[in-house]
């Protein structure tokens, strides 16, 4: 069976990561949280990484940012090569701290769920994205709040001349995450990542958000990772879709393809936890949940991780690790089985 | 809401209004308060599953509650099965407790850390059903079991569980004193895709199996429509539209109904319209219709008058004087 070319140069991507392997050494043992994971993203184009809570896919991001603590966790394995602005291939884990605080919020930006334990309470939304600009672009105080009510107004928060010199807790919810939006893209990134920007938003004020932040792709051209647990939202805004479960990726492909039609039992299990409208008789639609519990990440069970939980699993499904496999063009699976299943 | 409603109606709710006073309020200054709920009528029929949708500040959760008279209403009045809750004193009260029951959202946090689960189902069985010893355990297994857990989970802490199993054991719980009538209030809300399915179709199960009456409040759109018989839109703490899920999802008749399923992630029709601005301060609510501000279609009439809710076809209510809008 044909296996994934990942011998790809990956200078061709934003950014490309390779076989990544990020464990935590806690005293209960080792947590492999990400353990060989291979992603990239291109110039314009949105990948979403999807998953349930302890899939992976918040660890992914955050080890891309090198943001991790290095008291527990650790990389072990893989690397992960990002493409600047001056078109230079860098290896983000060879770098050192500092080097890494320069690419951090200039070349590559992050924003996070909650937007109130993100941005400083004691200081004024102008003053943390002009901060940005004055560190990362050198601007006068003067120019970089200029810059900064310009933002403001771009990422669609009005009046942005009074706006600039109000605190965080002035603001709602919406409101905060449109200025981290600003904040992060203040530098003006190649690279954002978006960690559940939404979440913890009404759907009306979401739709705003994901309606700004494709727009702002689209006008700055970046590349973008959206990490999410709603396959709803990936229809929406991605081109590209990684679908995470217990530290590997599972599926990945173009969103078309990958949701209409899912490759790996789990795809098409979180697709029929999904509630959805009502047939055409208007009966209502049953929800099939998937059986059982994520694995304990201290002992991930043999073989497929999903074995125990998929309806389609066979004996050889314990004894094989699954290697990821090509469906068609840049949709793999990780599943033995997947010519076979009608999923 | 109509009489016959009313008459086949376990929970009435008629004029319900809850005002929260503000604090820091200085002199000299009008005092303020949060119009958190503004005369919101409703009924719940036995065995029935009311939807309850709307942005955060539209005051649903403050109706769950003013509904157990777990806060007490500013105006307007609760009755339950012929009993206006109201008049109760506070030892009835608890005595009445045991007819109806909340779900919360986090349970995380709606568990006692310190007490087992056996423990913690066998407190609503002495307490509201006066069980006791054996009898009180042998009823605490079959709760668990109900809920699709098992004896064993007994002896153990709120802690060795999964978020899922934590919500199953509020469900238990909230069932143990043989409620008629349960508020949920954002059930499954804190839970993984996968899990809430599952929990989704418990609730379901034993909704359907006890024939509860159910007030099911949420913000995802999604589920609401997989479990409720009817839907009642909040904006502002004001009832903006209410119907049967069908009707609704099919034919929003209010503005706000048709913005907030346009802007749900699911949404596949043509015309998506996403909704500006964000719900305004219920300190200062705007006059007439409260979603004015915010609505495409208001026009100069909509800040005079605070619309009625009026009924447009059986069962279907809106709080709009537009009819010559399509949505």
């Amino acid at each position: 069976m044909p296996q994934r070319d990942t011998s790809l140069a990956p200078a061709q991507h934003v950014l490309s990561v390779v076989d990544l392997k990020t464990h935590f050494f806690t005293d209960a043992g080792v947590i492999k949280a990400v353990n060989g994971v291979t992603l990239s993203v291109d110039e314009g184009e949105t990948l979403a990484i999807v998953g349930e809570s302890g899939s992976g896919k918040s660890v992914t991001g955050l080890t891309v940012m090198r943001l991790l603590g290095r008291t527990t966790a650790k990389v072990v394995g893989g690397s992960i090569h990002f493409r600047g602005r001056n078109e230079e291939n860098t290896d983000l884990l060879a770098l050192s701290e500092k080097a890494m605080s320069r690419i951090r919020g200039h070349d590559i930006a992050m924003i996070f769920q909650d937007p109130m334990s993100s941005l400083n309470p004691v200081f004024t939304v102008g003053d943390q994205v002009a901060e940005s600009l004055r560190v990362h672009k050198g601007l006068s105080k003067r120019g970089a709040r200029l810059q900064a009510i310009e933002l403001l107004r771009q990422v669609g928060i009005s009046e942005p001349e009074k706006r600039v010199d109000a605190y965080p807790h002035e603001l709602s919810g919406g409101m905060r995450q449109r200025v981290m939006i600003a904040v992060a893209l203040a530098c003006d990134p190649r690279l954002l990542i978006a960690d559940e920007p939404t979440t913890a938003l009404d759907v009306t004020i979401q739709a705003q958000i994901i309606d700004l932040l494709r727009k702002l792709q689209k006008e700055l051209r970046m590349a973008l990772i959206f990490v999410t647990h709603d396959l709803k939202l990936v229809k929406q805004i991605a081109d590209h879709v990684a679908v995470m479960y217990a530290s590997q990726v599972v599926e990945e492909g173009p969103v078309d393809q990958v949701l209409a039609n899912p490759r790996h039992p789990y795809t098409r299990a979180l697709l029929d936890c999904i509630p959805s409208r009502r047939d055409g008789d208007g009966n209502r639609r049953t929800l099939k949940p998937i059986p059982g519990t994520m694995p304990n990440p201290l002992s991930p069970p043999d073989g497929c991780r999903f074995h125990a939980r998929c309806a389609y699993a066979q004996p050889e499904c314990v004894a094989i690790e699954p290697e990821l496999q090509v469906v068609e063009g840049k949709h793999v699976t990780r599943c033995i089985r997947w010519q076979e299943l009608a999923l | 809401m109509s009489t016959t409603e009313e008459t086949k109606a376990l929970v009435t709710v008629r004029g319900l209004t809850k005002h929260f006073p503000v604090r820091g309020a200085s002199f000299g200054k009008p005092a303020q308060a949060v119009r958190a709920v503004e005369d919101v009528s409703l009924t719940v029929a036995p065995g029935e599953v009311l939807g309850v949708v709307g942005e955060s500040g539209s005051g649903k959760s403050t109706v769950g509650r003013l509904m157990l008279r777990l806060v007490e209403p500013t105006a307007g009045e609760v009755i339950f099965d012929g009993q206006n809750l109201g008049a109760l004193g506070p030892t009835a009260l608890r005595k009445f407790r045991r007819h109806m029951q909340m779900i919360f959202q986090d349970p995380f946090a709606s568990l006692n850390s310190r007490m087992t689960v056996g423990d913690a189902l066998m407190e609503p069985l002495k307490l509201h059903l006066g069980l006791k010893g054996r009898d009180a355990e042998d009823q605490a297994v079959a709760l668990l079991e109900k809920v699709g857990l098992s004896t064993d989970h007994a002896k153990r802490y709120p802690r060795a569980f999964s978020g899922g199993q934590r919500q199953r054991i509020a469900i238990a719980r909230a069932l143990a004193s043989s409620p008629r009538f349960i508020v949920a209030d954002e059930p499954v809300s804190a839970l993984d895709v996968s899990v809430q399915a599952d929990v989704l179709n418990l609730m379901q199960n034993l909704q359907q199996e006890l024939g509860l009456a159910l007030l099911f409040i949420s913000h995802d759109l999604s589920v609401v429509e997989v479990i409720t018989d009817r839907v009642m839109v909040l904006y502002l703490g004001r009832v903006m539209e209410v119907a049967r899920t069908e009707d609704l999802y099919d034919n929003p008749a209010h503005p706000y109904t048709a913005a907030l399923l346009q802007a749900a992630p699911g949404y596949t029709g043509e015309s998506r319209q996403i909704l500006g601005g964000e719900i305004p301060s219920p300190i200062a609510p705007p006059s007439g219709c409260v979603f004015r501000t915010r609505c495409p279609f208001a026009i100069a009439e909509c800040a005079q008058t605070i619309p009625i809710l009026r009924e447009l076809s059986a069962g279907h209510y809106k709080a709009c004087i537009r009819d010559d809008i399509t949505l």
